[in-house]
């Protein structure tokens, strides 16, 4: 099976920091697999996240996507088609709909969907969300709603790669439960390769591999 | 082209903001295409003032010029412009057209000239005084309507052809079909004194009603414009010639002085246009449009800094939405596009409403504006007196200057209008991407959280 991530040696500084917050991190994560990053507030979770999806480029080391470097890839690409990321703090458009801002994204992916409309109300619909909560502002939803569109919109252009950042935090445990389902499907049904950072046992059990973070260093648990 | 679909969206999203910017856009639009209307109108106007009067020249003797070459020896006091001369000059490219008239002084015993008050007199010991002026070719006052022909008579068209106003005919119960004799002198050098004696026997074909002229007996009569009889050049060859140049355009002045010194113009006369004329006329058109044009530099650039402040102010508040649309793999090119969009879409909003106040609002403030400016150049015209040697040949002043000019939009204008704004919504939609794209997508969110 082809790996579709790695990770070699990843180094990252914040810019105007000295401190590095990613120390030597070297890892491999592959299709078909649901992987959980667990470890302490600040060892630096998100920030490996924010460089598997392409955010930034690491300060030194190499983050291979299918055996390119994303350093030199076209980023935004690799961002709008290749991988879905569910944000710790949503980053959703928040005087826009859920719909407008699921929409948005496909759009920007060049998603096929002809009814971006009907498929956006079915997936929100999925996870929970009802046709009239879709059509509210972001801004007037609840932190379990908003984390659902977030889950909604990483999923909507279908992408191989899904990465989480504590993706049921705000959730309720039978929603908790349904979210896991479907990335479980996603993962060992669909082939995707979903990375999740979590601090939740029942997250942490539905993974195939457990890694660690600890103080910018990753190790298999 | 769900970037323009999503900048629909923003401004409705952003409401308050956009119509703040929108009130700028708006103002900016609508000073601008005001002064655009009353500028490019104007210069409607005064091309076609130009390209129907042309711009006069005048030649003049400079008597300092005069004074200094005579000390020098290299001017004498004979030196004039002949006959031969004027009607040389007249022969020019430059010129869009040009009036040859001739007069001279006459008298006469059959006809009496109106504020004659006895017998004819001598003058200078040896001649008879001049009474009234014989004119050739001068036929301006019937084209501005200050003159008119009664009914029953016809403008003179052949040689020994002439009118007379309506007081001289009264005066001395000349009607059409007499026939009358005036006596005058033409100036001849070989002659023993100079001049020869002429006489013109001339046929009434017509009597002139005089509009508007005064009957002053102040001086000679021959300077009363009743007393003008009037007739065709070719009556009195050898008389003073009188001609006016029209040029096409001012900026042809050097090339036709140039020409007129070829052909012999002596240094001591000045070559100059008509400027008080063409100000009285055009001035207060092209002292309105100057004002506007002012104006709207003043308000496009006062505008445009505030517009750019404000954007850039704007696309601060939405760093967070561009860091989303870039996590989101959006191009940056395509998010300073729908930027773009955006400010292209409140100001087509605004050019819509601008185009409407804009012509409504044109009109009264360029009549507002014209009629100050006449004001001001009508003073400027009262403190002037011109006169010169053949009394009303000198030109009078009959063009009112213009008060009202029918201010319209044209196809012109409104294009311009439209290159203006959309070059305003660049410059604002640009001060705001200029922002946004030194940022790699992670520090516009991490600037947030
Ligand atoms: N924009 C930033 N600039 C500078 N330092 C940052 C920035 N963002 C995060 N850090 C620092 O980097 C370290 C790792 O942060 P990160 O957000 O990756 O932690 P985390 O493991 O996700 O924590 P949590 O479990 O609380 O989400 C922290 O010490 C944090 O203070
Ligand atoms: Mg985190």
């Amino acid at each position: 099976m082809m790996s579709k991530l790695s990770l070699n040696n990843v180094a990252y500084k914040y810019e105007g920091t000295k401190k590095n917050v990613l120390k030597g991190v070297s890892a491999t994560f592959e299709a078909g697999k649901i992987y959980a990053i667990v470890g302490k507030s600040g060892s630096g979770k998100s920030t490996l996240l924010s460089l598997i999806a392409g955010l930034d480029i690491c300060t030194s080391g190499k983050i291979l996507h299918d055996g390119e470097d994303l350093k030199t890839i076209d980023r935004d690409v690799y961002r709008a088609k290749k991988i879905g990321v569910i944000f710790q703090s949503f980053n959703l458009i928040t005087n826009a709909t859920a719909v407008q801002n699921i929409i948005l994204s496909m759009n920007i992916s060049g998603s096929p969907e002809n009814d971006k409309k009907q498929f956006t109300y079915d997936l929100l619909q999925r996870i929970g969300i009802d046709r009239e909560t879709a059509a509210r502002k972001i801004l007037k939803l609840s932190g379990g709603e908003q984390q659902r569109v977030g889950i909604a919109r990483a999923l909507s252009h279908n992408p191989n790669i899904i990465i989480a950042d504590e993706p049921t935090g705000n959730l309720d445990t039978e929603t908790e439960d349904d979210i896991l389902k479907i990335l479980t499907i996603l993962a060992h049904d669909e082939g995707k390769c979903v990375i999740i950072v979590t601090h939740s046992k029942k997250v942490s059990s539905i993974a195939d591999e457990i890694w660690g973070m600890k103080d910018g260093k990753i190790t298999r648990v | 082209m769900y970037i323009i679909y999503n900048a629909f969206q923003n401004i409705g999203r952003n409401i308050s903001r956009n119509i703040l910017l929108a009130s700028i856009v708006f103002a900016i639009i609508a000073t601008t295409l005001v002064a655009l209307m009353i500028t490019n109108t104007s210069n409607r106007i005064i091309d076609e003032y130009k390209g129907q009067f042309g711009i006069e020249v005048t030649i003049e003797r400079n008597t300092q010029t005069f004074v200094d070459m005579r000390q020098r020896g290299e001017a004498s006091m004979g030196i004039t412009i002949t006959n031969e001369q004027y009607i040389a000059f007249a022969d020019s490219n430059l010129l869009q057209r040009s009036v040859i008239m001739n007069g001279t002084l006459v008298y006469s015993e059959t006809v009496t000239a109106i504020g004659q008050t006895g017998e004819l007199t001598t003058g200078h010991g040896y001649a008879i005084a001049p009474t009234m002026q014989l004119q050739g070719n001068n036929w301006d006052d019937f084209k501005n309507g200050h003159r008119v022909l009664l009914p029953g008579g016809v403008m003179p068209s052949r040689i020994n052809e002439s009118i007379i106003s309506e007081g001289l005919a009264e005066l001395n119960g000349i009607s059409v079909g007499d026939t009358i004799r005036l006596y005058g002198v033409v100036m001849e050098q070989a002659a023993a004194m100079g001049f020869v004696p002429a006489v013109y026997n001339l046929v009434i074909t017509g009597i002139y009603f005089c509009v508007a002229e005064s009957v002053s007996t102040w001086g000679s009569t021959t300077l009363i414009r009743q007393n003008e009889i009037l007739t065709v050049a070719e009556t009195m060859p050898g008389a003073q010639v009188i001609a006016r140049y029209y040029l096409y355009h001012p900026s042809d002045l050097e090339a036709f002085e140039q020409e007129l010194r070829v052909k012999g113009l002596h240094p001591i006369f000045d070559v100059n246009t008509d400027e008080h004329l063409y100000n009285a006329i055009v001035g207060p058109v092209e002292g309105m449009r100057g004002i506007v044009m002012t104006f709207m530099v003043v308000v496009f650039i006062l505008g445009a800094i505030i517009l750019i402040l404000l954007s850039s102010i704007a696309i601060r508040e939405r760093k967070y939405e561009i860091g989303v649309l870039r996590a989101m793999g959006m191009k940056k090119a395509k998010v300073a596009l729908g930027l773009w969009f955006e400010m292209v879409i409140i100001t087509a909003f605004c050019l819509i409403i601008g185009i409407f106040a804009g012509s409504l609002a044109a009109q009264p403030i360029s009549n507002r504006l014209l009629v100050q400016q006449a004001e001001n150049v009508q003073n400027i015209q009262d403190n002037l007196f011109v006169g010169r040697d053949l009394g009303s040949f000198s030109r009078v002043v009959n063009d009112d200057p213009i008060i009202e000019i029918p201010v319209s939009l044209g196809i012109y204008t409104l294009l311009q209008l439209i290159l203006i704004s959309l070059f305003l919504a660049s410059l604002a939609a640009f001060a705001a991407i200029s922002k946004i794209t030194k940022y790699e997508p992670i520090k516009i969110l991490m600037e947030r959280n």
